[in-house]
């Protein structure tokens, strides 16, 4: 081999590798169930950040780097969360997307008290403003809420409740102990296993004659046993389901058995034609278009929340000059309303995104969720 | 609604699945002397293949019988190409063989079918029966009547028949019964085919009424072998342990909370252990 040749590939070689660190992309984690009874909440919100990475990356990607999405698989587990985040915080993740559910998410809460900013939709997931947590949904309490204003608005003051007894059903729990006796509200509560295949039992306790709504606070394709009991019952009432069930997954696994009214308490996103913001219908209806060409399924709560977290990520890229300065991105959050499925505005005093206003109480009407009609 | 009532019900329906699967383990265990921790697969397989082919259209008619008939074929292959070329290993290694066949049709029915919940329409259709302050599905009905009557031939099929003779031959003394020209072998198929069959019909006549997905076998097994072991693992027991299993976790869940389920019937399951073995020491007939 010549002197020139031996100068020319130690010169591109420097050349290939200057320019691959300019390209290294910026490496976004992500904790998301994608095996295990709570498969239907991880795999919606992960396809979404997934659609983000290639729509992103298919227009150059952001500051000249491609989004890495880098994803974890924790089963819902809390032991296996907490080592996907100490894996996910190994490989230098600027951020980690939290799309499991409440116990896995508050157990790796401790793995990032010194950043980097951990962004969950989970709106059982309260976290104190002194951290760096950041939630993307309303929390239970407010859409807890919302079904006691819906109650109340219909002249209503009663409910039969179904928790599960794990950590999201315990949330559920104080969230009804905290809203329902200060309206004014009523309810009975029974407590399913998260393995059960039969809930007639516990709506035979709680579902007497009179109750007008029956809530199933119930997360994950589980859930499928309580509406399937329902049927079970002939019960009539109307059964509202909970926020991480508005799925098309999970509507596929009732179908058979559809209450003669299904409602549900899900972002108002869901129901584009209720958005009034410009800026955030235009969003969605791009995201409902695109999401549903390149995935081939429809766009439901789930996916909205998972395009929540992609929305969020996006706008830290896109504005912080140093992205994996966790105080950094932390303030910046704190200070900068971020416009997506509904407008993000996180304080000093709150890490909690939306509010009571950003919930409606929906209705499955022909194949799509829609504003609830009253109770009767 | 009466939730005593409501909770004989549920139990009962509950009953007469872990029935067909207890009865299932049982026929397998005496043929084989292997506890087939893949047994509730076979109730998975039959659930997820009936979903799968009335999904697409065809007629319940053509999806359940072709539901059962795959939890049958699951089943046979874990005998014969798992566990009969290996008939000369320690059974706690076997054991584990059909663990892990539990834990590979798993995987291959989460890749074929995907991760989410599946279920389909029920093949008895009408308003529940209501009585008493409770209210029973007619497809409930249906389970606990064909699933009782399924459990009952299979025990009377052992008792009665020749083939059922020689399969209680084969698992007494396998040895002898080839001396007396029983093909073991043959029997043995026979036996997990049968069992897998159980295991299928119960998924048939359930899942209607709840879901099925990938992971569904491995509480099925759990449940069957609770209900064996309650049984003493005695083919004509492994029913009345079924509707007594069913019963008791619907009972304790009325009365004592979801969170009290497990405890009281793994309680219930020591005391009966307790209970056997107090009668091997002071007299009683050992179990197998």
């Amino acid at each position: 081999m010549t002197l020139t040749r031996i100068v020319g590939l130690a010169l591109f070689a420097a050349f290939a590798a200057g320019t691959a660190q300019a390209a290294d992309p910026w490496v976004i984690g992500i904790i998301a169930p994608t095996t295990g009874p709570l498969t239907t909440v991880g795999l919606r919100q992960l396809s979404a950040v997934q659609w983000w990475e290639q729509d992103v990356n298919s227009k150059g990607g952001i500051r000249g780097r491609r989004v890495q999405i880098v994803h974890c698989n924790d089963e819902g587990s809390p032991e296996k969360a907490v080592t996907c985040a100490r894996d996910l915080i190994d490989k230098k993740s600027l951020l980690i997307l939290n799309s499991s559910v409440t116990g896995p998410i508050r157990a790796t809460m401790q793995l990032v008290t010194q950043g980097p900013v951990m962004i969950t939709p989970s709106p059982n997931v309260m976290p104190e403003a002194s951290t760096f947590v950041f939630q993307t949904s309303p929390s239970d309490l407010a859409l807890t809420q919302a079904i006691a204003d819906y109650l109340k608005e219909n002249h209503a003051d009663s409910l039969a409740i179904i928790a599960a007894t794990d950590a999201s059903g315990e949330v559920g729990v104080a969230s009804a102990a905290a809203i329902f006796p200060k309206s004014g509200i009523k309810y009975d509560l029974a407590r399913i296993d998260l393995r059960a295949n039969d809930a007639s039992v516990q709506l035979a306790n709680v579902a007497k004659a009179g109750v007008p709504l029956i809530y199933s606070n119930y997360s994950g394709a589980g859930a499928a046993a309580v509406v399937k009991s329902y049927s079970n019952l002939g019960l009539t009432q109307p059964l509202l389901i909970s926020y991480a069930n508005i799925s098309d997954s999970f509507i596929n696994v009732i179908k058979s058995d559809m209450p003669p009214r299904l409602l549900g308490t899900g972002l108002t996103a869901v129901s584009p034609e209720l958005i009034t913001d410009p800026e955030e219908r235009k969003r969605i209806e791009y995201f409902v278009t695109s999401y549903e060409a390149w995935k081939k399924e429809k766009m439901d709560n789930l996916s909205l929340q998972g395009l929540g977290l992609a929305d969020t990520a996006a706008a830290i890229l896109t504005q912080v000059d140093d992205p994996s300065n966790a105080v950094a991105v932390r303030d910046f959050l704190e200070k900068t309303p971020i416009k997506s499925i509904a407008t993000f505005r996180y304080s000093r005093e709150s890490h909690i995104g939306l509010g009571a206003k950003d919930i409606s109480i929906l209705e499955y009407k022909d194949g799509r969720w829609v504003k609830a009609a009253p109770l009767k | 609604m009466n939730p005593l009532t409501q909770a004989l019900i549920s139990g009962a329906m509950s009953g007469a699945v872990y029935a067909l699967l207890a009865t299932g383990l049982v026929i397998a265990y005496h043929t084989s002397r292997v506890v087939n921790l893949a047994h509730g697969e076979s109730y998975a397989v039959a659930g997820m293949v009936t979903a799968a082919i009335s999904g697409v259209g065809f007629s319940l008619l053509l999806a359940i019988p072709a539901g059962i008939a795959a939890a049958m074929l699951f089943s046979f292959l874990v005998e014969r190409v798992l566990l009969r070329p290996r008939r000369d290993w320690p059974v706690s290694g076997l054991i584990l063989v059909t663990l892990a066949a539990a834990f590979l049709i798993r995987g291959v029915l989460g890749a074929a079918m995907g991760v989410d919940g599946f279920s389909f329409p029920r093949l008895f259709v009408g308003p529940p029966l209501r009585f008493a302050g409770g209210a029973l599905p007619l497809q409930g009905l249906g389970l606990v009547a064909i699933g009782l009557a399924a459990a009952l031939a299979v025990t009377l099929f052992l008792q009665r028949t020749q083939l059922g003779r020689q399969l209680r031959a084969a698992a007494e003394n396998p040895d002898a019964a080839e001396l007396m020209g029983i093909d073991v072998d043959r029997i043995r198929t026979l036996a997990f085919a049968l069992a897998g069959g159980l295991g299928g019909l119960g998924a048939v006549l359930l899942v209607p009424l709840v879901s099925v997905d990938f992971e569904s076998g491995l509480g099925m097994t759990l449940h069957g072998f609770i209900a064996a072991a309650l049984a003493g693992m005695s083919p004509s027991l492994a029913i009345v342990a079924g509707f007594g299993l069913g019963l008791a976790e619907a009972l304790a869940t009325t009365y004592f909370g979801a969170l009290a389920q497990d405890p009281i019937v793994f309680l219930l399951l020591i005391a009966v252990a307790l209970w056997q073995s107090r009668l091997i020491r002071f007299g009683g007939t050992a179990r197998a």
